[in-house]
């Protein structure tokens, strides 16, 4: 099998530097739709779906490989190592961000400069360290995944209902954005929100650019400021954004902090 | 919005909630209100639809909802739990439509009370839940009994090889005895000693190949190009010293040099043909056919007698499988004819029987010549 296949790969633009995009829990690479796009003028870039979402292989999701981030890190590494030209530059948001952390540590070569959207390298509270959640919180989602996938079960995308405000929405989006095997939902739910990444903060030694929203259940303010102490060469901006999805509720302040820092790198 | 419809939209059967963009109550109808037991003033410009969910479903508004709703436009039934202002919680299912009013972004959101629906999905999940443990469960103890299965069948082969060792000490003590003077009583009882000892080497040889058929890759052959013919000749003229009293013919059509194990056939006519004196009528003969074609060459054995049920017939070259109607004197474990299928396999041939109350029993092996 391809990896183009497996991830569901799409490349465009061009440039002297690739910019990879990597969605995070819940949905696909659809999320970069209002983001992405100009970048292409100036960039080539590489979207994907990670296995088990949206339209990737999911014959290729072996519970045991993806049962840790590290599978989806090492499944990263292949895509830069394979579709890379010039310059690699990681664009994660939220569990995406800490996937690139781990390819940086598997292979310190990969990647010039990570951009990370509402990262989090831990969501449970745990002593001094805030990261918004207990135990029993992410119990809890993980039941209301229960609940919901059981209505999805035979009709797992939500119908359409009127017409959708954005033209620019593809009609074959809403059939498969968000939706995704139930049982492979749950398990990347658990990978996720129980991951615990902090030790490895201080291993990250690219340019780094901290995308913080200031209103985020998920990733809370306090949570941006540790991972900008932790991560050596890290800039911290701070997004006026209510919720997780910068890319989407502020595509442009939040492409705008991008640029900025990408000029700075000199990219 | 008309004041008429305002009136029936605060009345409706469902809550209705216009928020903004972030979520912030912008309008509520009483419906809404009564169910999560907040005035209007305290929700409209004080706090937002996601606040009122749990936990769970506050990740979840930000995992699949809001995502949904910025991309799609709509979200629709989507189920979570409400907490009302008591602490107690509510399941509700959403729809939600974006739409603009004034210039603004406006989220449009119809609320309805899901308490049977949740009670049964609650139920659902848990059958699923018992059911997956149950599955789960069974695979395990499946496992558990082929690691028995094939511990027992290791432990068979490994005890048959070392019993050789004392047998052949017995064997070898029984020639010392035998070159002694003896008496006729005496020269019995190591007559005795010998034949049993020969049944016990063959029961061994059987059990070894048993086991390298279950656990290994199969029983070995050698091939060769034999004459089949003399092959049986020389295994039925043997076989006729082992059961004195007995008639046992050979019948022989067709001519040529086939690819085969000479010592596999004769193991496989030993087995056929104890089995045929063994469950046969004793007064009518044994038969013994080997048959040469083109392509290829058969053995069968055939014996009068009463027919084996069909239901034995269709198992009957599984091991330990034992025809009822002999004695316990002649018992076996059963691998006689494990050990002549085994055998046909090995050469790439089958092995079937048929058997009726007329025509009697007759097990026939097919062969490649080549």
């Amino acid at each position: 099998m391809t990896l183009q296949r497996r991830n569901n790969v799409h490349v465009s633009g061009s440039g002297r530097a690739t910019m990879f995009f990597a969605h995070g829990y819940g949905c696909d690479q659809n999320m970069w739709r209002l983001l992405a796009p100009p970048f292409a003028e100036r960039y080539r870039l590489v979207l994907f779906d990670l296995v088990g979402s949206g339209g990737s292989d999911l014959t290729a999701y072996d519970r045991k490989k993806y049962s840790s981030l590290q599978g989806y890190a090492d499944d990263l590494v292949e895509i830069v190592r394979e579709l890379g030209q010039g310059p690699a530059i990681f664009v994660g948001h939220s569990v995406s961000a800490m996937i690139g952390l781990l390819a940086e540590v598997k292979a310190p070569d990969l990647f010039a400069a990570h951009i990370m959207i509402g990262p989090s390298p831990c969501y449970i509270n745990d002593g001094d360290y805030v990261g918004g959640f207990s135990r029993a919180d992410i119990e809890a989602l993980l039941e209301t995944l229960d609940n919901n996938f059981l209505g999805w079960a035979s009709n797992m995308a939500p119908a359409i209902m009127g017409a959708p405000s954005q033209p620019e929405l593809g009609v074959e989006l809403t059939n498969s954005f968000c939706r995704t095997d139930p049982d492979i939902a749950k398990q990347f739910a658990r990978v996720t929100f129980l991951s615990d990444l902090r030790s490895r903060l201080p291993l990250l030694t690219k340019p780094t650019l901290i995308l913080q929203c200031n209103d985020d259940l998920i990733a809370p303010m306090a949570v941006g400021w540790y991972m900008h102490r932790e991560v050596p060469r890290s800039t911290l901006s701070i997004i006026e954004n209510i919720g997780h999805c910068p890319h989407l509720s502020a595509p442009s302040t939040t492409r705008m902090a991008m640029e900025r820092f990408l000029a700075q790198q000199g990219f | 919005m008309q004041p008429s419809g305002e009136a029936l939209l605060k009345a409706a059967a469902c809550g209705l909630v216009h928020t903004d963009a972030g979520g912030t109550f912008l309008r509520v109808n009483r419906t809404f209100c009564s169910w999560v037991g907040y005035e209007p003033d305290a929700l409209i410009g004080a706090c937002r639809l996601q606040d009122l969910f749990t936990m769970g479903g506050k990740l979840f508004h930000q995992t699949h909802w809001a995502p949904l709703l910025q991309l799609q436009g709509s979200v629709s039934e989507v189920k979570l739990d409400i907490v009302h202002r008591d602490g107690s919680t509510l399941p509700l299912v959403l729809n939600a439509v974006v739409v603009t009013m004034e210039g603004k972004v406006v989220h449009e959101v119809a609320a309805f009370v899901a308490r049977d629906r949740d009670r049964y999905e609650r139920e659902l999940l848990l059958s699923r839940k018992k059911l997956e443990e149950t599955a789960a469960e069974a695979t395990r103890l499946e496992a558990i009994a082929n690691d028995r299965a094939l511990l027992a069948e290791e432990m068979i082969g490994i005890v048959s090889h070392d019993l050789r060792n004392p047998l052949s000490g017995i064997t070898l003590a029984r020639a010392l005895l035998e070159s002694t003077p003896l008496d006729d009583s005496q020269q019995r009882t190591v007559a005795r000693i010998g034949r049993a000892t020969e049944r016990a080497n063959r029961l061994i040889a059987d059990l070894l190949d048993f086991t390298q058929a279950r656990i290994g890759k199969g029983l070995s052959v050698a091939l060769q190009a034999i004459d089949v013919h003399e092959a049986v000749g020389h295994a039925v003229e043997e076989l006729a010293h082992v059961y004195p009293g007995r008639a046992l013919q050979h019948v022989r059509s067709g001519e040529g040099e086939s690819m085969a194990d000479a010592n596999r056939l004769v193991q496989l006519i030993g087995n056929l043909v104890s089995n045929a004196m063994v469950y046969g009528r004793p007064d009518a003969p044994v038969t013994v056919t080997s048959s040469i074609d083109q392509g290829a060459f058969s053995i069968a054995v055939h014996n009068e007698g009463p027919p084996i049920p069909p239901e034995v017939q269709a198992r009957i070259f599984q091991p330990m499988t034992r025809g009822s109607s002999a004695g316990s004197a002649s018992r076996s474990i059963g691998l006689g004819l494990f050990i002549v299928r085994e055998i046909a396999k090995a050469h790439r041939g089958t092995a079937s029987v048929a058997s009726t109350a007329e025509g009697g029993t007759t097990f026939t092996t097919i062969f490649p010549r080549a």
